[in-house]
């Protein structure tokens, strides 16, 4: 009788899940803020949590603990955003509205012609031939104008930017003060059978899963301190005033967060910062606007972060393979742009951890 | 004027009724000299579950996460279990605990823990102690403390019957 049963149930089981495909195919588009909403807020509770809980052992009460914690995180934030964000935009502006287009067109072509200049014959002459008819201040006008609407189309993502924040603070806020009491209401829908693995199991992920993102965010601080220090040493040593470089380096910092690309992404504010500070400095243009010597620093900055400081704070434990971290980057961009591609990796290190966890789990199932 | 309304309303305020799972805590020497406050607040860290007749709490050689106090029915501590050889260690009845050592390291379990009849089992992990020596310290200590005293007991009372054994046997 069970066996004339089994092909039955292993029908309605297909069906069951084509069906949840199917839903979930057409509900997608209306459920993925959501869901990327919860996907952080679970990222930044696991990196919060620690921290909450140790402040609620000092201050004795747990609600207070996660406020001012958020709070605290906020205000360096805004700070932190605010000051150089209107720092930023000043010196945009400033750069746009002083901006003399047939200067910034002469240096241009000064450059490029500085560059065939050390170039072996033959190259040369193919370049001059495929740049001569160049009309560079058109060039200049057409980037400065494309700048512009992007700009414009930036702000009016703003607002659906600005809500899906304030949404992932309140939910935050929630987790991190339900957290225990959320778990515990989870852990008692889990049969008797499985209840003590899972207990494991949760407790185990919970540990690795805190300790690869503080331990990717101890490599951030790193670098963002290094990047810093390396542009002031630029700075200091060649003169190549370079502003904004707290802000260069925290950039550099997050970006950093994303393998592979980001510390390429890393280098651009501050290759953009010393283009705009330096474009009608002709001494620049010699060093080529430094572009050089910040790359240069970033690498050195780069090998010291994955010789000395990653292999320490975030060790091998949750090491991923280089074609994994790619996919996943691919995937995450697809999904949701840079901030998909920042999330990209700490979601795979979390996913490999349960997976070696569940791995474990299987191996121990005579104990079930 | 007395309002019933009112009286209704503030009724029992500030006099919160002992739970079955406080008062079945109380009778835990881990958990002796907790203020009520703390009992309220081990009370939401534990996990109360439900056990059938000849359901595993735990099986022999399972990793151990923590310690059980029988809330209601009773527990079979067994060896072997589901073999030729299985042999009952002991019968714990209601307000017994038993794996309390696995809240100090995760070993395997030495023996099994079966269900006699449905049973109500109040499990308290290791897990949830480390939380809660993070979280509120000096109330961890205080079970940690208990925790200490009761396997110090064991100790001098294991190192007692070996005293006697010993000179039984000369």
């Amino acid at each position: 009788m069970k066996e004339k049963k089994e092909p039955l149930v292993k029908l309605y089981r297909l069906i069951q899940l084509v069906l949840i495909a199917i839903v979930i195919y057409f509900i997608w588009p209306h459920i993925s803020n959501v869901v990327m909403i919860l996907a952080i807020v679970f990222l930044f509770t696991t990196i919060l949590l620690p921290a909450v809980d140790w402040l609620e052992g000092k201050i004795k009460s747990r609600i207070l603990a996660v406020l001012m914690l958020l709070f605290f995180l906020l205000a360096i934030i805004v700070l932190f955003f605010g000051s150089f964000g209107v720092n930023f935009y000043n010196e945009g502006k400033e750069f746009s509205q002083n901006i003399d287009k047939e200067k910034v067109a002469q240096t241009l072509e000064k450059m490029s012609q500085a560059t065939t200049a050390k170039l072996p014959g033959f190259i040369k002459e193919t370049i001059n031939e495929q740049t001569k008819d160049i009309d560079y201040t058109a060039r200049v006008g057409k980037i400065v104008q494309s700048i512009a609407e992007k700009f414009t189309a930036f702000a009016a993502k703003l607002g659906t930017f600005v809500f899906l924040l304030f949404m992932t603070l309140i939910f935050t806020i929630i987790l991190l003060y339900e957290y225990h009491n959320f778990k515990k209401s989870l852990v008692s829908l889990i049969s008797n059978r499985y209840f003590e693995i899972s207990l494991k199991l949760i407790s185990q992920i919970e540990k690795q899963v805190s300790g690869y993102l503080s331990g990717q965010l101890l490599a951030a601080t790193s670098v963002a301190i290094l990047s810093i220090l390396g542009l002031f040493l630029i700075n200091t040593l060649f003169d190549a005033n370079l502003s904004l470089i707290i802000f260069i380096g925290v950039i550099a910092g997050l970006a950093n967060l994303i393998p592979l690309i980001g510390p390429f992404a890393g280098m651009i504010p501050a290759i953009l910062i010393a283009i705009l500070n330096n474009i009608q400095n002709p001494a620049a243009v010699e060093h080529f606007f430094f572009i050089p010597h910040i790359i240069i620093m970033f690498i050195i900055v780069q090998q010291i972060d994955n010789n000395l400081v990653s292999p320490v704070v975030v060790g091998k434990s949750v090491g991923i393979h280089p074609i994994v971290v790619l996919i996943a980057l691919i995937i995450g961009g697809n999904l949701m742009g840079p901030i998909g591609m920042l999330f990209a990796v700490p979601t795979v290190g979390v996913m490999k951890v349960v997976f070696t966890e569940i791995r474990w789990v299987m191996k121990n199932a005579q104990y079930l | 004027m007395k309002s019933p309304i009112w009286e209704n309303i503030f009724k029992g305020w500030n006099k919160e009724k002992e739970s079955d799972t406080v008062l079945t805590l109380k009778q835990v020497p881990i958990f002796a000299d907790l203020t009520e406050k703390e009992f309220t607040q081990i009370e939401k860290i534990i996990h109360k579950r439900n056990y059938k007749p000849k359901e595993f709490i735990f099986k022999e050689s399972a990793p151990g996460v923590g310690m059980y106090i029988i809330m209601k029915g009773s527990v079979d501590i067994v060896i072997n279990s589901s073999t030729e050889d299985e042999t009952i260690l002991a019968t714990m009845k209601e307000g017994n605990f038993f794996g309390e050592l696995t809240l100090l390291d995760e070993k395997p379990r030495s023996a099994a823990a079966v269900s006699r009849e449905n049973s109500v089992i109040l499990g308290f992990f290791r897990p949830d102690l480390l939380d809660l020596l993070k979280r509120k310290p000096s109330f961890g200590i205080k079970i940690l403390l208990n925790l200490a005293s009761i396997i110090g007991d064991r100790l001098r009372d294991t190192n007692e019957k070996l005293g006697n054994f010993r000179r039984g046997k000369k």
